[in-house]
């Protein structure tokens, strides 16, 4: 009866537990291992294979629902199923490998669960990685002795735009409904009915509308849930498959890319236990069709007397060599943070010894202050208190940081947030003083951030020099010393840190020229910045560097097409500062930028290397302490922290006063927003509303009510959008995202039409 | 009701009409016990219930002081220790539970303090089957009463099922009452340790809580002096079937089957023959009408090859087909499995398909010892005793009826024709499964 206290409990008694080990036998091998580990677990370091299909740590304890992991053990007369059972010291333990009884349990599960199946392999997207066709191979009896005719339902059912469900192939195993229910904790998907007619499904036939869906289509152990934009595609031996990192946010997830004639076909998890745990964003899983929209651009493309128009590369590098001897050294780089280290360096290099200037428009980003409190994003899950500086909400900005806080509360943390609509209620702009007064005022949370063992800081928007006051509390409450504490900051782009020390390493010199001659813009965040846009309107000639010419066709003068991160080689830097290596998943349709660049280097006298291995060599020798790309790994390491200085941080100041109207307007970047996305049809459901959130006093103050259509205008500039009560948005604040708020200003002022 | 020389308890001073108000309760003596457990503290009392030795009267038979046993002290437990009351009564043949809350339902409420305060509980629940409406209107008028005359310390809440059978398995039941699916958990962890809301949670069925304030009152060892050895005190027979006059009967453990149905049932009507006796409601393989003279206790039962489960007793006589009934209770059990785990979800449904084919004189002498060998798949595989219950019961159909099952087969119909008085008691198991999934067993 010893066994329920191993279930849950506080990372220290896990820890405890960990180091007391116990002796089992397993079809005659003994292992040793952690008191508490799993009976599957346990038979897989002694090499005995117990089969499973419901059984998935990633999602909760064990449920012992499929019965393919009965075993016999001695002393119980019963089968037990070994993904529930923790092993006990001196437990013998005989699998179907050795125990007839096991045996039998094993084939009549195999037999229940082939009874109804289809055995449509050569039509289900599964074939060639599924379990349960596997599973059938080693265990099952190859003869059916089922006469009826088989359960025969709707199919596929689409349960949302990328996710389709299959419910004959479905075994029941529950793993999507837990994986719905204790990780992504949207409640989307449950079973519904009972025994022969349990199937799972959506409310009323709902999409299944969530940030992290798509995990359930690589959950499922069988063909039943798959991604509709992948169905018929090809078969899992035809991939090549590269080992990358997801481009999209500063989590950088780790991915396997996988392509086909030269066309990625899907992108799937590559866990990483430290920064993903084989979970992605549906963002980071399903965007990967953009690459293939008709709208990309693949050839350059310079102004014309109407629109751009086409032109060879040839005559593309000789007008821009042209632009950039014209502009006589006032060039500017506005550089996007999703660029590689590689081709950021390629870039600054172009820009800093070859034309001659080192103005550069960097992303915002994090301060190198947080290197003393560097912690892997997997300690969220073993912290005791968390506390979330939230002016942009974490699911926008780093989408997988907001599962981890799922997973940390589950785990019995703390997790207060404090911004417009947190716990503890604060504005848009007063982050900066929230820390400040953590750090010197008394407080509960205060207290309990000092007790506490292991504590870990968020910032989330709320401006890059967060990381200075971020640290300044990090330092008080002493979390360099913590094991297990520190901070993270959560910036906007995947690697603004580490293009800016691309920037840093390509020059030391610093002319500032007072015009612009020559704007470059670099990939489709910068050029969408309204602060970019504004430099373009000064500049006397602008190039743009981007997939799609949305924003930058509007005023470059030259349009170079360019590829996206999951064409690219090279490294980025994410959050944590973790250095990750992307590889190239596929020839891409446009041309590498750094063929071209190194013509155009060649042309401008510039040094570069053409590839993107020696462009990191070069780098590394500069700022990275001369480290190499081999030492990264499949599974990049974190760096060390450094050792902690004491500092005097900049003091907090109180926002600035509105103008324009009343209510302060947070313009929001939504998770699903983007070229990326915009240009993924299956996404689309997934966009932001063209709705405006209020708190219910601001509402109730000018007669609205959730669902209204209301206007909402600042300096001239009116929207029309729908009301959303927001009861825990903090009064005097509204939300928008950005591509709804059109030019609005800071104040606005919301009313019916 | 039974004849005066056995001894009444749970039902007592109900014999002449229901103790529903709180006044006559008292007057037949009433919350005594209550007042006594008080007096004796919560370690006395659990020792009373201890020597008592009341075996659980939902099925299993555990015995309900060594399972409180198990329950960690008030002291050392981290999270509120809770009683769960099991009133989800479904099983096809039990009706007792339900004539207790009707009849003295103080006793049970009475039976809930005393054991609350015996285990420290800090909240207690029923879980009371959903279309029990008037029991539970009943019950909760008399918990009002109580309340009112300040009875009850440890606060009661009365919760209503949603009509399904697998809520009254312990573990799907905690699950139910936590607002989820009612499926049930996989053990260990026990309910003792690791039960509501993932707090120590001591569940026993409405009898056995019922009978705790008798065995305050005669103590213990008295208690145990009823009935017979391992099987003490009495029990709430529900007697139904093809006997004259059905109902509950309070009989010591040890009275036989013969005593049951004939001196208390008034016999089979028109003097037919009996065929066979369901000893513990449907879940309990069936025994052949030889066994008649059997004790009814746990353990006689036991060895005969059934279980006394809720004492829940169906007569069947010379008129029924035994592979009609066979197939009605797979039908129950095909439709109430939760659908959790393979070998229920998939084998309830295919034995009844065996089963239906068999019974329509289309199958195989192969296809019934599939039938057996399908059962025997299912038999100790499953997640909980749902899926053993059905695989029992069929297959005790089989072992005690085979003559039965292949004259089907040899004649290609039922043997009884229109006669068997079974006929047409079906569920509309085709209706539902053609709609839903296209699949009929009937091909």
């Amino acid at each position: 009866m010893s066994a329920p206290e191993l279930v849950g409990g506080s990372a220290a008694d896990r820890e405890r537990i960990a180091h007391e080990l116990v002796t089992v036998t397993i079809d005659g091998r003994q292992v040793q291992v952690p008191k508490g580990t799993g009976l599957v677990e346990a038979a897989a370091a002694a090499g005995v294979e117990i089969p499973v299909f419901c059984y998935e740590p990633r999602v909760g304890a064990g449920i012992g629902a499929c019965r393919m992991c009965l075993v016999e053990i001695e002393g119980m007369p019963k089968l037990q199923t070994g993904c529930t059972t923790p092993v006990t010291d001196g437990m013998v333990v005989h699998t179907a490998g050795t125990s007839e009884q096991a045996a039998a349990g094993q084939s009549a599960t195999m037999e229940f669960l082939l009874l109804n199946h289809p055995l449509d392999c050569p039509v289900c997207d599964k074939g060639g990685e599924c379990a349960l066709q596997d599973l059938s191979f080693r265990y099952g009896s190859g003869k059916t002795r089922m006469t009826f005719r088989k359960r025969s339902l709707e199919k596929p059912i689409p349960i949302s735009p990328t996710i389709a469900l299959d419910r004959e192939r479905c075994i029941m195993c529950f793993r999507c409904t837990r994986f719905s229910q204790e990780v992504a904790q949207d409640e989307e998907l449950s079973a519904v009915n009972r025994g022969a007619l349990s199937m799972i499904a959506t409310f009323e036939d709902e999409p299944y509308r969530g940030p992290f869906s798509g995990n359930v289509t690589e959950l499922c152990p069988v063909g039943a849930l798959t991604s509709t934009q992948y169905r018929f595609k090809a078969r899992p031996w035809e991939y090549e498959q590269a080992a990358s990192v997801c481009g999209l946010c500063p989590v950088g997830c780790n991915v396997a890319v996988q392509s086909r004639e030269g066309r990625v076909q899907r992108v799937l998890s590559r866990n990483h236990p430290e920064v993903d745990r084989g979970w992605l964003c549906d963002k980071g899983r399903f965007s990967y069709s953009h690459l293939y929209s008709e709208e990309r651009i693949l050839t350059p493309r310079r102004r014309g007397v109407r629109e751009l128009e086409e032109l060879g590369w040839e005559q593309a590098l000789d007008e821009l060599e042209g632009m950039i001897e014209r502009a006589q050294g006032e060039v500017v780089l506005a550089l996007s943070g999703s660029e590689t280290l590689e081709l950021a360096y390629a870039l600054a290099k172009i820009v800093r010894q070859g034309a001659g200037s080192d103005r550069v428009v960097l992303p915002e980003q994090a301060a190198d202050a947080l290197d003393p409190f560097r912690v892997p994003i997997s300690a969220l899950a073993e912290a005791e208190e968390i506390v979330v500086f939230e002016e942009c909400p974490v699911l926008d900005r780093a989408p997988l940081i907001e599962l981890w806080l799922k997973q940390a509360r589950r785990n019995g943390a703390h997790v207060t947030r404090i911004g417009p609509s947190g716990d503890i209620q604060r504005g848009r702009g007063e982050a900066a003083l929230a820390c400040q007064e953590l750090a010197e005022k008394e407080s509960a949370l205060g207290k309990r951030l000092r007790a506490a063992e292991r504590a870990i800081l968020l910032w989330s928007g709320g401006g890059g020099a967060g990381g200075c006051h971020l640290a300044a509390l990090a330092h008080a409450l002493g979390l360099h010393e913590k094991e297990g504490s520190g901070a993270l900051l959560l910036p906007a782009s995947p690697n603004a840190r580490g293009v800016a020390e691309a920037w840093a390493a390509a020059g030391d010199e610093n002319r500032q020229p007072r015009q612009i001659g020559l704007l470059v813009v670099s990939g489709d965040e910068a050029a969408s910045e309204p602060q970019v846009r504004q430099l373009a309107e000064h500049a006397r000639a602008t190039v743009a560097l981007t997939l799609f010419a949305g924003d930058s066709g509007e005023w470059a003068d030259l349009v170079l097409p360019a590829t996206g991160y999951l064409e690219r080689s090279g490294t980025m830097r994410n959050l944590e500062g973790r250095l990750q290596r992307l590889r190239g998943a596929t020839g891409s349709p446009a041309r590498r930028e750094l063929s071209w660049l190194a013509e155009l280097a060649g042309r401008l006298g510039v040094d570069l290397p053409g590839s993107e291995a020696a462009l990191f060599t070069e780098l590394s020798a500069k700022v990275l302490d001369g480290i190499s790309l081999a030492s990264l790994g499949d599974r990049a390491p974190l760096p060390p922290r450094v050792e902690a200085q004491t500092f005097e941080a900049a003091r907090a100041e109180s926002p600035p006063t509105l103008l324009g109207g009343p209510l302060e307007l947070i313009r929001y970047r939504a998770l699903f927003s983007g070229p990326e996305v915009e240009h993924v049809p299956e996404l689309s459901f997934q966009r932001p509303a063209a709705e405006v959130e209020i708190s219910p006093e601001d509402a109730d103050r000018r007669g609205i009510s959730g669902g209204n259509e209301v206007v909402v205008r600042s300096n001239g500039t009116r929207v029309t959008l729908r009301a959303r009560i927001n009861a825990a948005l903090l009064p005097g604040m509204v939300r928008v995202a950005a591509e709804h708020c059109a030019e609005l200003a800071r104040g606005v002022e919301v009313s019916r039409p | 009701m039974a004849k005066a020389k056995h001894p009444i308890l749970v039902l007592a001073g109900a014999e002449q009409g229901d103790l529903r108000a709180l006044e006559d309760y008292r007057r037949a003596g009433g919350y005594a016990s209550l007042e006594k457990a008080r007096k004796l503290g919560p370690g006395a009392t659990l020792e009373q219930i201890k020597q008592a030795a009341v075996r659980g009267r939902g099925g299993a038979g555990f015995q309900m002081g060594q399972k409180a046993s198990f329950l960690p002290s008030p002291g050392q437990a981290k999270s509120p220790i809770y009683l769960v009351v099991n009133a989800d009564e479904s099983e096809p043949g039990a009706f007792k539970d339900r004539e207790i809350i009707n009849r003295v339902p103080h006793r049970l409420i009475e039976g809930i303090q005393i054991a609350a305060l015996a285990i420290g509980a800090e909240r207690c629940f029923v879980y009371i089957r959903g279309e029990y409406l008037s029991e539970y209107e009943v019950l909760s008028a008399a918990l009002a009463e109580a309340e009112a005359a300040k009875l009850v310390s440890v606060p009661i809440l009365v919760h209503r099922g949603a009509g399904a059978y697998i809520c009254g398995e312990e573990t799907a039941l905690l699950e139910s009452l936590e607002g989820k699916r009612g499926q049930p958990r996989s053990k260990p962890p026990f309910p003792a340790l690791v039960g509501l809301y993932n707090s120590p949670t001591l569940i026993n069925n409405v009898e056995t809580i019922a009978t705790v304030p008798k065995v305050i009152e005669l103590g213990g060892e008295a208690y145990a002096k009823i009935g017979v050895k391992d099987s003490t005190g009495t029990r709430v027979f529900s007697l139904s079937g093809d006997v004259v006059r059905g109902g509950n009967y309070e009989l010591p453990h040890g009275t036989s089957f013969r005593e049951l149905i004939y001196d208390c049932g008034g016999g089979i009507a028109a003097g037919r023959k009996l065929k066979a006796i369901i000893p513990g409601g449907s879940s309990s393989p069936v025994l052949p009408a030889d066994q008649v003279d059997l004790s009814m206790d746990f353990d006689s039962v036991q060895k005969a090859g059934s279980f006394l489960g809720s004492a829940s007793v169906i007569v069947i006589d010379e008129r029924a087909c035994m592979v009609q009934l066979a197939l009605r209770i797979g039908q129950f059990y095909m439709n109430e499995s939760c659908g959790k785990c393979t070998p229920c979800r998939e084998g309830t449904r295919w034995i009844e398909m065996i089963l239906r084919k068999i019974e329509q004189g289309r199958a195989s002498h192969a296809e019934l010892d599939l039938l057996a060998d399908v059962c025997d798949r299912v038999l100790g595989k499953c997640l909980c005793a749902l899926g053993d219950s059905d695989a029992m019961a069929v297959a005790s159909y089989v072992k005690h009826f085979r003559a039965e099952f292949e004259a089907h087969i040899e004649q290609g119909g039922c043997p009884y024709g229109d006669t068997s008085s079974l006929a047409g008691v079906r569920s509309p198991v085709d209706e539902i499964y053609r709609g839903r999934i296209g699949q009929e067993a009937a091909l």
